[in-house]
């Protein structure tokens, strides 16, 4: 039965057309797989739906009546909730507080006792494994992702809309996700997910819409269906190989860490990075991957021996390991990777600043030449180098902060999931890069929490699990399953 | 209408600052004249300056309130070690240092302690203005040699300011240093990871704040041919009023200097006009007041459609 009707859904931004003409469809018990390459108009599609934005034209129907545009307020009331990419809890207030959050339950005072029985109903309705009374900064993030979920489903919702809910997730923590999205399926709410990861849209989905270029491709049952064709319809080609072949031998060794720790965040890790080699950091979210690289990149301190290229080296801080011809490219772009007011050529150029002066001067000219050279290199699209960097795509941004730390010859390359919210077609395109650099003899230490990924890239894998080096796997050993046995605490048989 | 909000927050202020000199140059016959104009001249100059060096804090997303009492200090130990003979080199040098030194603690108390920039300059300011009044006994130091008031007649202040800003635009455009500044403003944790470092170019910043406040502090000694330990009260928030209303945002990372400039003049020709027109001191405070409010709201509003 139809829940949602959508028909002739137009959306223009001054020079593109979001969405043109696109219809959607949402049946009650159903979980509908949005999905897209960026820039296929999904994220504006969801935020007309929850009344974050106004389409130009178009008819919005829920259960036959008009759907409330351009006013979240009155959307939430029809029914319709959201659960948006970014976590917006409040760190210092509790799971019932957050849950609450606007809607608190109060005579002139609140009703504590009240609002904590009801949310913790609401969370082990879930089956979400959180106390309704602890703060929510105390919480890992798929602890947190459930508490937001509970708050979308506060009151009569029947449409929920997650926007890449397992973007930080990772391996049973999806798995969970998955179980509490089948059981509100079952309670007849209709479920858009929206998503990157394919695999996911097998495994959970329904029926599946795609969108490209903001216009309708299809819709299709999920049953039946393969990842080639799926692939086909988002980027409108085949793509020959969605992961390009890893070729070529190893040389010396780069990098090598031995009994390396950081206390409160992880011990004892030790592995070797080599020359043309692309090292795997597997493991899940919270496993101390990334305080691994920033430790090794002079941003964390930590003990233990770390080499590079037979020398023992300690960097301070990340200004001393870059000059040293490291690079670490940053899971969180947007936090910690991109100056968005800069110009896309002044972010590549950041680092290396002093290599275009002279006598103290800037030379403007040389800096925009290696700018556009290295732009050029990387296949960056833009406006030109003067395009803020906070407008650029996803896509476009990662090939920007490659280019930031490649503008320098380099020794050892650290990528932290250097596809996490990439579309298909600019995610090979990253792959290929790779392979180009190694090819070139650099080193590179890829953490990744895409398993295809990990296994497909990596030329040997080290697992991690909760702060401690699990094991490491060499390519002809590696399998999905050796890898999430050792990721989830187990021991390997290899 | 991003554009226009986008470059209304970049020029908005040189035509604001345009517009008003062409309303009071209509409406007044005063306002053009060659007495006038200098006066503008001489009486802004030591605002801008200050403005100049606030605008890299603010670009930082920091500030520093502690430029006032420099100005103070400053104009009382310059005075002082003209009065022991120390000459005229010695002096302006004396002040300059004591407004880098304060800044030099500021930023190292922002960088090491971890203190934010409000509460430590606010902590100084206090400070520094203690040492003002304790260094002079709260008395003013006369009496200084003949020639020193001369740095401030004429367009002695107007060169001096023309040349600080040609500085400070060099700096901040066109050195290394002055991009990190932005790109510590814009985000300070991505400059630590692009291997930018980030507690030398804050202690660089909040130093250069504070000998842009000496300096100023030599020439307000000099304007007023004496040592007076309560000069510069309440300039902090000229400089700030200045730098806002010229397009930086406080939030970091956002600015140019040329805006400070327009920023300074707008408001010291706001209160000259407003003299002109004999409006009582009160609305004079209410109304730059209120130019401040509308400068930030743009701001604001700009943030909005990014």
């Amino acid at each position: 039965m139809t829940l949602l009707a959508v028909k002739g859904l137009s959306k223009a931004f001054p020079g593109v057309r979001a969405l043109d003409g696109v219809d959607f469809e949402l049946r009650r018990g159903e979980i509908h797989a949005l999905i897209g390459e960026n820039g296929a108009g999904k994220s504006t599609l969801i935020k007309i739906l929850a009344g974050a934005q106004s389409p130009d034209s178009g008819s919005l129907l829920l259960e036959g009546a008009p759907l409330p545009v351009g006013d979240p307020l009155a959307a939430r009331r029809a029914g319709v909730s959201i659960v948006y990419q970014e976590l917006t809890l409040v760190p210092e207030l509790s799971a019932t507080e957050n849950i609450f959050l606007g809607r608190e339950n109060a005579g002139p005072f609140l009703r504590r006792a009240e609002m904590t029985r009801v949310a913790q109903a609401q969370l082990d309705a879930l089956g979400a494994q959180v106390r309704a009374d602890a703060p929510v900064r105390t919480l890992s993030v798929a602890q947190q992702q459930m508490v937001e979920i509970a708050r979308a489903l506060q009151g009569d919702s029947k449409l929920l809309i997650l926007d890449e809910p397992s973007g930080t997730l990772s391996g049973p923590e999806v798995e969970a996700l998955f179980k509490v999205l089948r059981g509100l399926r079952e309670r007849g709410l209709g479920i858009v997910y929206v998503s990157h990861r394919l695999e996911e849209i097998f495994a959970l989905a329904d029926r599946v819409t795609v969108l490209r270029d903001g216009k309708l491709v299809t819709v299709s049952p999920v049953a039946g269906l393969d990842r080639p064709q799926l692939i086909r319809w988002m980027v409108g080609r085949d793509l020959a190989e969605e992961f390009p072949p890893r070729t070529g031998t190893p040389g010396t060794t780069v990098l090598e860490v031995r009994g390396l720790a950081s206390r409160g965040w992880f011990t004892d890790v030790s592995f070797t990075v080599r020359q043309g080699e692309i090292v795997g950091l597997a493991g899940l979210v919270g496993a101390g991957r990334t305080s691994v690289a920033l430790s090794i990149f002079g941003a964390l301190p930590s003990t233990g021996a770390i080499t590079l290229d037979g020398k023992a080296v300690r960097f301070h801080s990340p200004a001393a390991a870059i000059d040293a011809g490291l690079g670490y490219v940053t899971e969180d772009r947007k936090g910690r990777g991109l100056f968005p007011v800069l110009g896309a050529g002044e972010n590549i150029a950041i680092t290396y600043l002093h290599g275009f002066t002279r006598m103290g001067l800037l030379q403007v000219a040389r800096q925009r030449a290696a700018a556009a050279q290295a732009a050029k290199d990387f296949d960056l699209r833009s406006a030109g180098l003067d395009q803020s960097a906070g407008t650029l795509s996803g896509g476009n941004q990662q090939k920007l902060l490659l280019a930031r730390y490649l503008l320098r010859p380099r020794r050892l390359l650290i990528l932290d999931e250097p596809t996490r919210g990439i579309d298909v077609g600019a995610k090979s395109e990253i792959y290929a890069l790779m392979n180009r650099l190694t090819a070139a003899g650099l080193a590179i230490l890829m953490i990744s929490s895409e398993l295809p990924e990990v296994l497909a890239m990596s030329d040997r894998i080290v697992v991690m699990h909760e702060g401690r080096m699990r094991g490491e796997l060499s390519r002809a050993q590696a399998t999905a399953d050796s890898v999430m046995e050792l990721a989830t605490g187990g021991r390997s048989a290899a | 209408m991003k554009k226009l909000q986008r470059w209304l927050s970049t020029y908005g202020i040189f035509v604001a600052l345009v517009l008003e000199c062409v309303i009071l140059g209509v409406s007044t016959d005063a306002f053009f004249s060659t007495g006038n104009l200098s006066n503008v001249l001489r009486q802004n100059a030591f605002t801008a300056i200050l403005a100049a060096g606030m605008s890299f804090a603010i670009l930082t997303g920091g500030i520093d309130l502690s430029v006032g009492s420099v100005v103070g200090l400053s104009g009382v130990l310059c005075a002082d070690v003209l009065n022991r003979g120390g000459g005229l080199a010695a002096g302006i040098g004396a002040g300059l240092l004591v407004g880098a030194v304060v800044g030099g603690v500021n930023g190292l108390v922002v960088t090491r302690v971890g203190i934010p920039p409000f509460v430590t300059s606010l902590a100084m300011m206090l400070i520094v203005r203690g040492a003002a009044y304790k260094y002079t006994d709260a008395r003013t130091i006369s009496g200084l040699p003949p020639g020193f008031a001369a740095l401030s007649q004429g367009l002695g202040p107007t060169v001096v300011m023309v040349a600080v800003f040609a500085l400070t635009w060099l700096l901040l455009m066109r050195t290394p240093f002055g991009r990190h500044v932005y790109a510590t403003g814009g985000n300070r944790e991505a400059a630590w990871l692009a291997g930018i470092r980030v507690d030398g170019v804050l202690l660089r910043v909040y130093a250069l704040c504070g000998t842009c406040a000496g300096l100023a502090g030599v020439l307000v000694a000099s304007r007023l041919n004496a040592g007076y330990p309560k000069a510069g009260e309440f300039y902090e928030l000229d400089a700030v009023t200045a730098v806002v209303v010229g397009g930086t945002s406080l939030f970091g990372g956002r600015g140019s200097i040329w805006g400070t400039l327009a920023g300074a003049f707008f408001i010291g020709i706001l209160n000259n006009g407003l003299n002109l027109f004999h409006v009582e001191p009160y609305d004079q405070l209410i109304a730059k007041g209120l130019v401040l409010l509308a400068a930030a709201s743009l701001d604001r509003w700009r943030l909005q459609a990014a």
